[in-house]
This record gives structure tokens, C-alpha cells and sequence, in this order.
């Protein structure tokens, strides 16, 4: 008993060294792929940028103290606008070459039209380039009004907003975004190295010999994976350093954060594995895990609850690990719950996802091998023999 | 004429390799196509969000705040619902808030007390603030209807009441004549990542191979000078680039997705033509300099992805800081992303003779690079 586990852990291990020694040699490669995943946590940061803030300029023509108030509701309005104070020629040059989406006039006698109850005019100019962003701008300057009118406790003002939220603090934009762009980060590398170890055997021809082997190759192959897991979860440490060191996101619950990234890595790295057997290439793996990671993203509820897509996208959200993951790391850095489902069913679903991926590698391979070296005919031939 | 049927010929061949390595166009193609459905979500996403409303109040005051809320359509995908559904919905994630107007709403109206009730669920400021916004300018609306969007728009005050309490209106003005929707402006430059992409890898893997499979030697051996080979071999990326790209434009044209004005074709023909070189001159340097086919691969797909973005074609430049800013002015495709922009979705062609100048600049200098790269490389 001991001599038939003694081998299959002697297989496990070589696969496990030798695809450790195959990545040492190749550390161009193992660089480039966090290099994309550090690719992906940017590419979501410069999209968090335009949903809030939009770089504006101010001309302050009025000399009384209102203006000053308006101003200061201008920029304390709901993350609205990035406000710089300058000239109007200044403004209009700015506005023209595209470093500002707009220009709020505050004229001269805005704060006498207000003391005295007059009406006064706010001029707009908007780089209205596309209509999201006109459209942003439309609704913050109303809102902006309106809270300069509670604020000045204007008599005639019929209706007021009471706001009631349902978390007691809010959530940066970004912050929110780099969190669930871990995971993807996770896809990429685990994804991309755990195909390309599985590929790579089948490429270069070796898997052939490892059917001659005593052993079925699943162990050796195997070992390889668990390998590109284990550098696929050293390599994480840097997009996590950046997430926490860069965008100073601590993790709330760390063993949380742990416990959904091994198990991330793990599905990952088994995912990347059946994708490898079934594209029996290299050149192809790095792409596209890429344009894969794309679309997943969007799909699982990164940007925000999936529930809020509707339930279409809802439903097919579950047929990630993606989901589930992304709803373990919001809890786990942010305190936010942002599935319907509670975090332990989320776990459970990524433990679950972690068997059924394994599961479905070694399917793959075990065809993989079958169609790329002919064994399953020759299986048939000796069992018929 | 020599010198052209030689050219002519390297690129035959080499179209005719690529067509032998679906692996390879798969990489080239992959990224973009990922980009371009991650684009169109995203640009959904940032859209309507669902509302639960509950309008308890019956009165026409509740009539006409609710008419309000309705006609917001850029921002709610409203569910009218009782109180009860609308904490059920909340509840289950289905609504990202609850906007209740009670039944006291006409009393207190009549009061200058009456209260609109937002329950939100913050989980992040994007949307989240959005509502917020949206729900500020429907309270504005109401008392002064100028504050509205079409209000806000409108140059002969027919909005104006006799009275807004707020004593503020707006007045705006818009830079541009046309209105781009957030669709177009952001999925549309996928194009340029497309031609990026297919020019950098295709040459890239094609001059890589040249060298690992030890081609370079007997080309080297064809009794014309390798600057003409290897401009063969940029043609050939021009080609792959136009082969991929002509179908593309065809379909957003079938489709009515762009419809440039008819005088904006040659220059748009121009910015496609000068990033195709552009980018089959990066690929020429990028395959010379890097070995391995998987690191050539994963290296152009990052190149790509990164002088895309920087180039604004996943963001809006003036929404970047300052340095990032100062970064993509020295991005050559930043002016392809612009000037297609501007030819495809404005009327004028303001800017574009800069655009077309810097790209053609660095179409000149990106192919007589790389020819050297090559040439140097081949020699030794």
C-alpha cells in the first residue's frame, strides 16, 4: 500500500519540481502576467475616475459672501465636480483643449440677487463630448442648488429630500472596484499559468512519454498545476501589496480575504488547466484568459450588486466563481454585502466550484491525452486484444 | 518594379502564414473583442439603475412628483410598488433604493414641509451618488421646473415659473452641435485597439519567427536589399490590419452604428491607414527584441492594452490626473482615438490636421525603426 502511494506522490512532486524549474527559467513570462494583472487594476481605476468628479472650472465674478457659499455646495455636492477657481478666457482656453468638461459662471450680483431675493442666472458652458457626462453635469447643478437653498433656509422651498442609507458609511468608487478587480487578477495569473503548464505538454510532445509512464499522467500533470498554483498565489502578493499599500484598502477580515483567494487560485488554476488540454497551444493561453477576464468582470458583479443588472445577468452571474468570490472579497475588505446570498454560502460555493474545476481539468486533460496521443485507441486495442 | 513585386510577394507570404496560424489570430483578435463587450456593459451599467417608487399620497401634488421621478428615464428603471414590496425588494438586492412620497405629501406641500423619502443602499458612491443627484433635481423641479434637464437647455425660458423659490436658475451652454451617447463614444475606439492589436502581434510573431525558425538566413540570401523585404513584411501587417478592420467598419456601417459624414472618410481612411504602419513598425521592434512567441504574444497584448488607454480609449482624458495627462500627450495613438472620434460622431474637423500630422510622424518613425531593428538583427 505504502509503494503504490509512495509513487504517486514521487509523480505528483517531479511534476510539481519540474514545472517550478520551467517557471524559474521562464521569468519574462511570469513577470508579464502581472504585469496584465496590474494592467487590469489600472484599466478599472481610470474607469472609477470619470464616474465621479468631473474636472471643472469655476469663475467667480461675485464679490459677496454667497458666491463663496454656492461654491463650497458646488463642491461638497455627491462627489460632483472637481472644482478649480480661474479667469473666464482661462476657463474657455481650458474647455476648448479638453482638460475640463465645464465652466460655472458665478456672475457679478449673485449675492445681492439672492439678499434681496431676486432671480440670478448660473452660466454653464459643457464640453457635452458625450451625454453621460452632460448628463452628470445637468443633474449635479440642480442638486447643488437645492442645497445651497436649504442651506440659505429659503422660504418658498415646498419639498426637501430626506435621505435614509442603508450602510453607515459610503464607499469610494475605486476602492469598490479594485477589490473585485483582485479576483480577475487572480483569473489572469492563476488562469494564464496553469494553461500555459498544461499546454506546454502537450506542445512540446513530452505528454506521449508521460502515457508510457507506469502511471496515469493526471499525477504528473497534476503536480505541474498545483506548482503554477503555488507561484500564481506568491505572484497575487503584488497586485494585493498595490491594492492595500497603493490604494490604502485595508482588509477588514484578512482571513476572509485568504480563505477567497486560495480558493480563487485554486478554481483558477484548474480552469486554466482544462483550458491548456483543450487548446494543446501556448501562444493563444495569455490572450485569451485576457479577453475571457474582460467581459467576466462585468458580468459578476464587479462594478456593483449583480441584482441591480436585472436578473438575466443576475442569473447567469451564478454560473461564475467569479460572483461568488467578488461577493466574499467586498465583505472581507469593505464590510459591504453585495450578494443576496450570505458570505458562508458564498465560500461554500467557491469551495464547491473548487472541486467541480478540478474535476473538470482532469476530464479535460484525460481527453486532452486521449485525442493528442491516440491512448484511449490504444487502451481499446489492448483490452480487446 | 522589382522592388514592388518583391514586396508584394513577402506580403502574399505572409498573409498567407498568418491565415496557417488561427493561434495567432486568435491572439490579435481576442483582446479587442473583449474590450469592446467589457466597453458596451460598462457603458450600460452606467445608465439607469433600478428604483423601487412607492407614492403613497393621492393628492396632485403626489400625482405630479411622481410624474417627475418617471420622466427621469436616463437615470431610474422604476418599479411602482407598495411599501411593503419596495422593503422586499430591498431587501433581495433587487432595487438599488426606495423613493416613497407619503401620504401627507399634499398637506405638507401646502406647508412648504413636505418630504420625499430616499432609502439607498450605498454600497458605492458611483451609483449611489447618481440617485442622490437625481433625486435633488426632481425636489428642484418641483417648485422651479426651469431646474429640470429640458429647462436647463432651454434658450426661450419657457420652463421659467413665475416664481422659484431657489432664486437660481441655469443657463448652458454646449460646446459641440451633436449629442454622442456614452455608447458610441466609448465602444467605437475599439477600432483603433483592433488595428493595434492585429498590427503589433501579427508582425511581431511573424519577424520572431523568422529568427527561431532560422528564415532570416535565406532571405537574406535573395539578391535584393532586406529594407525592401522588410517593408514586404510591414505591408503585410498593413494588409492583416485592413483585412480585419474593412469587415469591422462595414458592419458598424450596416449596422447604422457610425455614419460619418461623407467628407470625413479620407481623413478617417488616414488615421486607420497611419496606425496600421505605426503598429506593424511596434511589432517589427517588439518580435526583434523579445524571443519566445508566448512572451511576443503576452508582451503585445499589455502594449496594446496600455497605449489604448492611455490614449483615452477606455476613459476621458480631462477626467485623468495631471502627470497621466502630461503622459498620453506623448501617446501617438491618443491622436488616432481623437481624430477618429472627432471625424466619426462631430461635424467639423477641428484638431484633426494635428492628429494626422503626429500619427503620420509616427508611422515614419516606427517603420524606419523597426527596418533598422530588423535589418540589424537579420545581419547578425
Amino acid at each position: 500500500m505504502n509503494g503504490f502511494w509512495d509513487t504517486r506522490v514521487l509523480a505528483v512532486s517531479g511534476g510539481f519540481l519540474a514545472e517550478l524549474a520551467q517557471l524559474r527559467r521562464a521569468r519574462l513570462f511570469v513577470v508579464l502576467t502581472i504585469v496584465q494583472a496590474v494592467t487590469f487594476l489600472l484599466l478599472v481605476t481610470l474607469y472609477g475616475l470619470t464616474g465621479s468628479r468631473a474636472p471643472t472650472a469655476v469663475v467667480l465674478s461675485d464679490q459677496g459672501p454667497l458666491g463663496v457659499v454656492f461654491l463650497q455646495d458646488l463642491a461638497n455636492d455627491h462627489h460632483s465636480f472637481a472644482l478649480t477657481r480661474m479667469t473666464l478666457p482661462q476657463a474657455m482656453k481650458k474647455l476648448r483643449r479638453g482638460d475640463i468638461v465645464a465652466v460655472i459662471n458665478i456672475q457679478a450680483g449673485f449675492s445681492d440677487s439672492i439678499t434681496h431675493g431676486k432671480d440670478t442666472v448660473i452660466n454653464v458652458a459643457v464640453d457635452n463630448v458625450d451625454t453621460d457626462m452632460t448628463d452628470d453635469i445637468q443633474r449635479a447643478l440642480p442638486s447643488a442648488i437645492v442645497a445651497f437653498g436649504n442651506q440659505m433656509h429659503m422660504p418658498g422651498i415646498r419639498v426637501h429630500a430626506v435621505e435614509n442609507d442603508l450602510i453607515d458609511h459610503d464607499t469610494g468608487f475605486i476602492p469598490y472596484l479594485v477589490v473585485s478587480g483582485l479576483i480577475l487578477d487572480a483569473f489572469v495569473i492563476a488562469g494564464i499559468l496553469g494553461a500555459v503548464a498544461v499546454a506546454r505538454e502537450f506542445e512540446s510532445g513530452t505528454v506521449k512519454y508521460l502515457v508510457l509512464a507506469p502511471l496515469p499522467p493526471l499525477y504528473s500533470i497534476g503536480g505541474r498545476v498545483c506548482a503554477s498554483a503555488l507561484v500564481s498565489a506568491i505572484a497575487m502578493a503584488f497586485p494585493v501589496f498595490i491594492v492595500i499599500l497603493g490604494y490604502r484598502v485595508l482588509p477588514i477580515h484578512p482571513v476572509e480575504m485568504m480563505a477567497a483567494l486560495s480558493l480563487s487560485i485554486i478554481v483558477f488554476s484548474c480552469v486554466g488547466a482544462a483550458l491548456g488540454a483543450v487548446l494543446k497551444r501556448t501562444l493563444p493561453v495569455a490572450s485569451l484568459i485576457f479577453g475571457i477576464a474582460l467581459p467576466l468582470y462585468i458580468c459578476s458583479g464587479s462594478l456593483e450588486p449583480s441584482r441591480f443588472d436585472g436578473p438575466v445577468l443576475w442569473v447567469l452571474a451564478h454560473f461564475s466563481p467569479v460572483y461568488y468570490a467578488v461577493g466574499v472579497f467586498e465583505h472581507a475588505f469593505h464590510g459591504l454585502t453585495v450578494t443576496p446570498e450570505s458570505v458562508l454560502v458564498n465560500v461554500e460555493a467557491l469551495a464547491l466550484w473548487a472541486v467541480l474545476a478540478m474535476a473538470l481539468a482532469g476530464n479535460c486533460i484525460q481527453r486532452g491525452i486521449a485525442t493528442g496521443t491516440g491512448a484511449t485507441r490504444v487502451e481499446q486495442e489492448v483490452g480487446a486484444g | 518594379m522589382k522592388i514592388i513585386h518583391t514586396m508584394v510577394a513577402i506580403a502574399t507570404l505572409d498573409l498567407k502564414m498568418w491565415q496557417r496560424m488561427p493561434q495567432a489570430i486568435l491572439t490579435a483578435l481576442i483582446p479587442p473583442l473583449g474590450m469592446a463587450l467589457l466597453l458596451v456593459v460598462l457603458s450600460y451599467n452606467a445608465t439607469q439603475q433600478p428604483v423601487a417608487l412607492v407614492v403613497q399620497g393621492s393628492g396632485p401634488d403626489a400625482i405630479k412628483m411622481k410624474n417627475l421621478i418617471s420622466a427621469d428615464t436616463d437615470t431610474y428603471a422604476l418599479r411602482l410598488t407598495d411599501a411593503a414590496g419596495a422593503a422586499s425588494l430591498l431587501k433581495q438586492q433587487a432595487v438599488a433604493a426606495v423613493i416613497t412620497i407619503p401620504s401627507d405629501f399634499d398637506a405638507d406641500v401646502d406647508r412648504h414641509s413636505a418630504k420625499l423619502f430616499l432609502t439607498l443602499n450605498n454600497v458605492d458612491i458611483d451609483f449611489g451618488d447618481d440617485i442622490r443627484r437625481s433625486v435633488n433635481r426632481s425636489v428642484a423641479q418641483f417648485d422651479a421646473p426651469e431646474l429640470g434637464q429640458d429647462g436647463e437647455l432651454d434658450p426661450n425660458d419657457t420652463y421659467m415659473s413665475s416664481v422659484n423659490p431657489y432664486n437660481v436658475s441655469i443657463d448652458e451652454d454646449d460646446l459641440r452641435q451633436t449629442n454622442v451617447d456614452f455608447i458610441h463614444y466609448q465602444v467605437l475606439p475599439v477600432l483603433v485597439l483592433l488595428v493595434l492589436s492585429v498590427g503589433l502581434i501579427g508582425t511581431a510573431l511573424l519577424c520572431a519567427s523568422d529568427t527561431e525558425r532560422g528564415t532570416a538566413k535565406v532571405l537574406l540570401l535573395y539578391p535584393v536589399d532586406p529594407i525592401v523585404l522588410i517593408a514586404g513584411r510591414l505591408l503585410g501587417g498593413v494588409l492583416a490590419c485592413s483585412i480585419v478592420l474593412i469587415p469591422s467598419v462595414l458592419l458598424c456601417l450596416v449596422t447604422k452604428v457610425i455614419t460619418p459624414p461623407p467628407g470625413h472618410w479620407p481623413v478617417l481612411c488616414a488615421i486607420f491607414l497611419a496606425t496600421a504602419i505605426a503598429a506593424s513598425g511596434m511589432g517589427c521592434i517588439l518580435g526583434t527584441v523579445v524571443r519566445g512567441s508566448k512572451n511576443i504574444a503576452m508582451a503585445s497584448s499589455v502594449l496594446a492594452t496600455y497605449l489604448f488607454f492611455l490614449g483615452g480609449g477606455f476613459t476621458t482624458i480631462a477626467f485623468l490626473p495631471d502627470w497621466l495627462r502630461e503622459i498620453s500627450t506623448f501617446n501617438p495613438f491618443r491622436y488616432a482615438i481623437d481624430g477618429m472620434r472627432q471625424s466619426l460622431f462631430y461635424p467639423d474637423l477641428s484638431g484633426l490636421p494635428m492628429d494626422v500630422t503626429v500619427l503620420s510622424a509616427t508611422a515614419v518613425v516606427c517603420l524606419v525603426l523597426g527596418a533598422l531593428v530588423v535589418r540589424r538583427s537579420w545581419a547578425q
